[in-house]
C-alpha cells in the first residue's frame, strides 16, 4: 500500500496534528506515504474560474501520475475537488485540451491513471477492518462520538463513490473499531458551514452551531472529523463561545490513541 | 586631492544615511496596514516594538535569536535548502562586501590595527582586495541570472539603483587600482617618498624592474633592457620597495586592467586620473552610503530588525500594536527573492489566470502600495482576486528566508482591500439585489446571448438540456441547509435553488447571476444528490458563481448602488 499524501492547505497551514497523526497511524498500519510537490487542490479557484480550478487539480493529478501513485487525501474538500476535476476532464474534451496545454507548459500531462482516495476509503478497503481491529490495543472505553464525514466525501455519490450518501456506515464502523460508540445524530450529513465563513459569516456560524448542538443533544462527547475543514470549523466557533462545548477529534488521533501510540505523536 | 572635501562628503553621506534610516524606520510606526491599525497610535507601536525587542534581546530567547540571525539572515539556510545557486550568489556578495568593507574601506580602523604589517599593496592583501571585489561581481551575476519566475519582475529604480551602485563601487575600484599599478606618476611619487629621488637616470635600474615585473607603463624606457641593469634594479627594489609592495600579478583583476590601460596610461597620468578616478570610486561609495536607506540595500537593516521583532512576537504578551508595526517592517525586509512564490499553493492558478497578485511577493507589493495609497485603480481588482483566492496554507510564511509573518499580512491586506471597496466577490455581488444586477446586465447581455462564448466557461448553465428535465418539485430547496438556516430577512436567500433552476429553464440566466443564493451556496451537494431528475444543481450553482464574477465584474463600475 503506497500513496502520494495529499495534505491540503488547511492541514499544512492550520492543522499540523492531522499530518502528524495520519503519518503515525498509517505508518503503523503499513501504508507508505510519499510526498510530492502538491499545490492547492483547486477548490477556492472554482469560485472564479472552472478552468483554473481544473488546471490546479490536474497539476496535482499529473504529479501523482508521473510518480506512478494514487493520491490519499486527508480532507473531504480536497477529495471532492480532485474527483470533480477528473469528472470534468472526462466529460469535456475542449476543457481537456485547454488543461493539457497548460500542463504541457510545466512539462506535465494528465491521462487519468492516478486515482483519488479518501482516508476513510483507504482505511476501510485497503488496510481493512480486520487489520485495524488487530492493531487496536487500548480501545477507548465507550467514548460517545459523532462522526463527521464532510459533505464532499459523500456527495455527489456518482463522483465520490465513498459510501451510501443517504445512510453511510463506513466512518461509524471505523469508529467502533477504536472502542468508541458512534452516536446517531440527525444532522450528521449536514454541512459544517465552513465553505460560507467568508461569504456569509452569520449563516455559516448558525450552521456550525446547529450541528454542535445536535451532536450534544444526541449524547455525543466528541465530534470526530475526517476533514480538516470541518474539524477546524468546529474549533473556530467554540472560541470565546458561551455555548456548551464539545470535544473535537480527528479520526487519525482517535485511532492512534486506540493503537496505543503516544499522544504527542498524534499532535495531542 | 583634498582630504577636506572627501571628509566633508563622507560626513554628508553619513548624515544623509542616518536621516534616511530614521525616515524609513519611522514608516514602521506610521504606515497603517490592516483594519486594526486604525485605532493604534504610532507611540503605542513604538512602545510595543521596543518592549518586545528588549524582552527578546535580554530574555532567554537571545541564543535562539542569535542562531536565527546567523542561520536565517546571514547564511540564509532556507534559501540554501531550495536554491543553491542563488544562495551561493548571495553569500558571495555578503562575504565579499563585508570583508572588503573591513579590510579595505575601514583599513585604518581594522586591518592596520589587527595586522601590524598591513599594506594594501602587499600580499596577501593585494590579492585579497581583488578577490573580495570579484566575489561581489560574481555573486551579483549569480543572483540576477539564477532567478526563474513565471511573471515579469517589477524591478523599480530602487532595485536597480542598489545593484548599479554596488557594481559601480567595485568597477571603479578595479579601474583605479589598475590605473595606479601602471602609472609612472604613482611610481615617482613612491620613489620620492621612499628613495628621495624622481631622477629617471638615477632610477633607471628600478624603472627597468618595475616596467617588466610590476607593470608600470613607462613610455621612455630604453629597450631591450640590459640584464645587468635588471640585476641592479632588483637589488634596489629589495632594499627600498619590497617591504610594502608585492608584485601586482597577484591582484588578478587589477593587473590585467593595468595591462589593458598601459597604452593610454600617459594620457591618464596627464589628465590627473589619480585624482578623478579616486574621486569616482570614493564618491560611488559615499553615494551608496547615502542612498542605503532608499534602495533595496535597506533590507540589511530591516531584515535583522524584522527577525528580532518576529522573535518578540512569539511572546503572548506581544500586543496588536507590535503586530501592526511588524507588517510595515515586513514590507521593507522583503527583497522579492521569490522563494515564497515558488512554494505558493495557488501558483498554478496564478499562472492560469495570468494574475501575479496571487503570488506572495507580488501580493506583498500590492498590500504595501494600498497602505501607501499608491495602488493604481486598475490593479485593485487583480490584487483583490489574489488576496481572496489565497488558501492561507502558510507555505509562504514557513519558506520566507527572513521569517516574515506573511499569513498575518494577508489577513490585514484583505481587510484593507475590503475597506477600500474591493471586498471578496460574495460581498460585492451581494451588495446589490439580483434584479438590480440584471438591469445592469441588460445592455451587456446583447453581446452575451445564451449558449455562446460562455459555453466554454459555464457549459452546464449554457446548455438547456442540463435543466430542461426540471419538474419544479422543490426537492433541491427542501434539502438545502442554506435555505433552512436563512432565518433573517436581510441575509436570507432570495432565489431558492429550484427558482434558480426555473429561471435557467426559461433562458433567463442573467436574472440568476446576482442572486444571493449563488454566493450563499455551501456546495454541500444535497440538492444534486437528492434531485429526482438527476440535475447537477450544485455544479450549476458553482458555475454561475464563477460566471457572476466575470459578467457582473464587467458592469460593476458602471452603476453603483445609490
Amino acid at each position: 500500500m503506497k500513496y502520494a499524501l495529499f495534505l491540503g492547505c488547511k492541514s499544512s497551514g492550520h492543522l499540523p496534528a492531522y499530518e502528524l497523526s495520519a503519518r503515525a497511524v498509517l505508518g503503523h498500519l503499513g501504508v507508505t506515504l510519499i510526498d510530492l510537490e502538491f499545490d492547492c487542490c483547486g477548490y477556492p479557484a472554482r469560485d472564479v474560474s472552472r478552468d483554473a480550478f481544473v488546471v490546479a487539480a490536474a497539476r496535482n493529478l499529473a504529479l501523482a501520475e508521473r510518480a506512478g501513485l494514487d493520491l490519499l487525501t486527508l480532507s473531504s474538500c480536497c477529495f471532492g475537488t480532485l474527483r470533480h476535476a477528473i469528472r470534468f476532464l472526462g466529460e469535456d474534451a475542449a476543457l481537456r485540451a485547454r488543461v493539457a496545454q497548460a500542463l504541457a507548459a510545466q512539462g506535465l500531462a494528465w491521462s487519468g491513471k492516478s486515482a483519488v482516495e479518501h482516508l476513510l476509503q483507504v482505511l476501510a478497503r485497503d488496510v481493512g477492518f480486520d487489520v485495524i481491529a488487530a492493531a487496536v490495543r487500548a480501545p477507548s472505553a465507550g467514548l460517545r462520538v459523532a462522526a463527521q464525514y464532510g459533505c464532499h466525501a459523500l456527495r455527489p455519490s456518482d463522483v465520490t463513490g465513498l459510501d451510501n450518501p443517504m445512510a453511510p456506515t463506513v466512518f461509524e464502523t471505523l469508529l467502533s473499531l477504536t472502542g468508541a460508540t458512534p452516536v446517531d445524530w440527525p444532522r450528521r450529513l449536514d454541512c459544517c458551514g465552513d465553505p460560507l465563513h467568508q461569504a456569509n459569516a452569520a449563516l455559516s456560524e448558525r450552521m456550525t452551531r446547529a450541528k454542535i448542538a445536535d451532536a450534544l443533544e444526541s449524547g455525543a462527547e466528541a465530534i470526530c472529523s475526517a476533514c480538516a475543514h470541518c474539524h477546524l470549523r468546529f474549533d473556530a466557533v467554540q472560541v470565546d463561545s458561551s455555548d456548551p462545548p464539545i470535544r473535537t477529534l480527528l479520526y487519525t488521533q482517535l485511532l492512534g490513541l486506540a493503537m496505543g501510540l503516544p499522544a504527542k505523536s498524534l499532535g495531542l | 586631492m583634498s582630504p577636506a572635501i572627501l571628509l566633508s562628503a563622507f560626513y554628508a553621506s553619513l548624515v544623509l544615511c542616518a536621516l534616511g534610516l530614521a525616515w524609513r524606520a519611522s514608516a514602521w510606526f506610521r504606515l497603517r496596514i490592516g483594519p486594526d491599525a486604525r485605532d493604534i497610535t504610532w507611540s503605542q507601536r513604538v512602545a510595543a516594538v521596543f518592549r518586545g525587542a528588549a524582552s527578546a534581546l535580554f530574555g532567554s530567547r537571545i541564543l535562539r535569536l542569535l542562531a536565527a540571525l546567523l542561520l536565517d539572515v546571514l547564511l540564509l539556510r532556507r534559501l540554501f535548502a531550495r536554491e543553491k545557486l542563488r544562495w551561493t550568489g548571495h553569500l558571495l556578495v555578503v562575504v565579499g562586501f563585508m570583508l572588503l568593507l573591513l579590510m579595505h574601506a575601514l583599513a585604518p580602523l581594522v586591518s592596520a590595527k589587527l595586522f601590524p604589517g598591513y599594506q594594501p599593496t602587499l600580499d596577501p592583501y593585494f590579492f585579497l582586495r581583488d578577490l573580495f571585489g570579484a566575489m561581489i561581481l560574481a555573486g551579483l551575476a549569480l543572483l540576477l541570472s539564477g532567478r526563474r519566475a513565471d511573471f515579469p519582475q517589477r524591478r523599480g529604480l530602487i532595485d536597480w539603483a542598489f545593484v548599479t551602485l554596488l557594481v559601480a563601487v567595485v568597477v571603479t575600484g578595479f579601474l583605479f587600482a589598475g590605473y595606479k599599478i601602471a602609472s609612472p606618476r604613482a611610481f615617482y611619487r613612491m620613489t620620492e617618498q621612499f628613495i628621495g629621488s624622481t631622477d629617471p637616470v638615477k632610477l633607471e635600474p628600478l624603472r627597468a624592474v618595475w616596467a617588466s615585473e610590476f607593470g608600470v607603463a613607462f613610455g621612455d624606457l630604453k629597450q631591450p633592457i640590459d640584464p645587468d641593469l635588471m640585476e641592479q634594479g632588483r637589488k634596489m627594489q629589495r632594499d627600498a620597495c619590497a617591504s610594502c609592495h608585492s608584485k601586482p600579478a597577484s591582484a588578478f583583476v587589477s593587473y590585467p586592467v593595468a595591462r589593458a590601460l598601459a597604452p593610454v596610461e600617459r594620457s591618464l597620468d596627464a589628465g590627473r586620473a589619480d585624482v578623478w578616478l579616486l574621486y569616482l570610486h570614493v564618491f560611488a561609495c559615499f553615494l551608496g552610503l547615502a542612498s542605503l536607506p532608499f534602495t533595496r540595500f535597506f533590507h540589511v537593516v530591516a531584515a535583522p530588525v524584522s527577525l528580532l521583532v518576529d522573535a518578540a512576537a512569539q511572546d503572548r504578551a506581544f500586543s496588536s500594536a507590535g503586530r501592526v508595526a511588524q507588517r510595515a517592517l515586513a514590507l521593507d525586509a522583503c527583497v522579492h527573492c521569490g522563494i515564497c512564490d515558488s512554494r505558493c499553493s495557488v501558483a498554478p492558478v496564478a499562472r492560469y489566470l495570468n494574475n501575479a497578485y496571487l503570488l506572495p511577493s507580488y501580493k506583498l507589493g500590492a498590500t504595501g502600495a494600498l497602505a501607501r495609497g499608491r495602488l493604481p485603480r486598475d490593479e485593485a481588482d487583480p490584487a483583490a482576486e489574489g488576496a481572496f483566492l489565497c488558501t492561507d496554507c502558510g507555505r509562504c510564511t514557513s519558506s520566507c528566508p527572513v521569517g516574515l509573518d506573511l499569513a498575518d499580512l494577508w489577513q490585514a491586506g484583505r481587510g484593507d482591500l475590503a475597506a477600500a471597496g474591493f471586498p471578496a466577490p460574495a460581498q460585492w455581488v451581494q451588495a446589490r439585489s439580483a434584479l438590480a444586477w440584471a438591469e445592469s446586465l441588460e445592455a451587456d447581455s446583447a453581446q452575451h446571448p445564451l449558449v455562446d462564448a460562455d459555453a466554454a466557461f459555464a457549459p452546464l448553465s449554457a446548455e438547456r438540456r442540463t435543466f430542461s428535465r426540471c419538474v419544479q418539485c422543490q426537492t433541491c430547496t427542501n434539502v438545502c441547509p442554506v435555505v433552512a438556516h436563512s432565518i433573517d430577512a436581510e441575509h436570507g436567500v432570495d432565489l431558492t435553488p429550484q427558482k434558480v433552476m426555473n429561471l435557467l429553464r426559461l433562458g433567463l440566466r442573467d436574472l440568476t447571476l446576482g442572486s444571493r443564493m449563488v454566493w450563499d451556496c455551501a456546495s454541500c451537494y444535497q440538492c444534486q444528490e437528492n434531485c429526482p431528475q438527476g440535475i447537477r444543481v450544485a455544479d450549476i450553482m458553482l458555475e454561475l458563481r464563477a460566471l457572476s464574477v466575470h459578467r457582473l465584474g464587467a458592469v460593476r463600475g458602471q452603476r453603483e448602488p445609490s
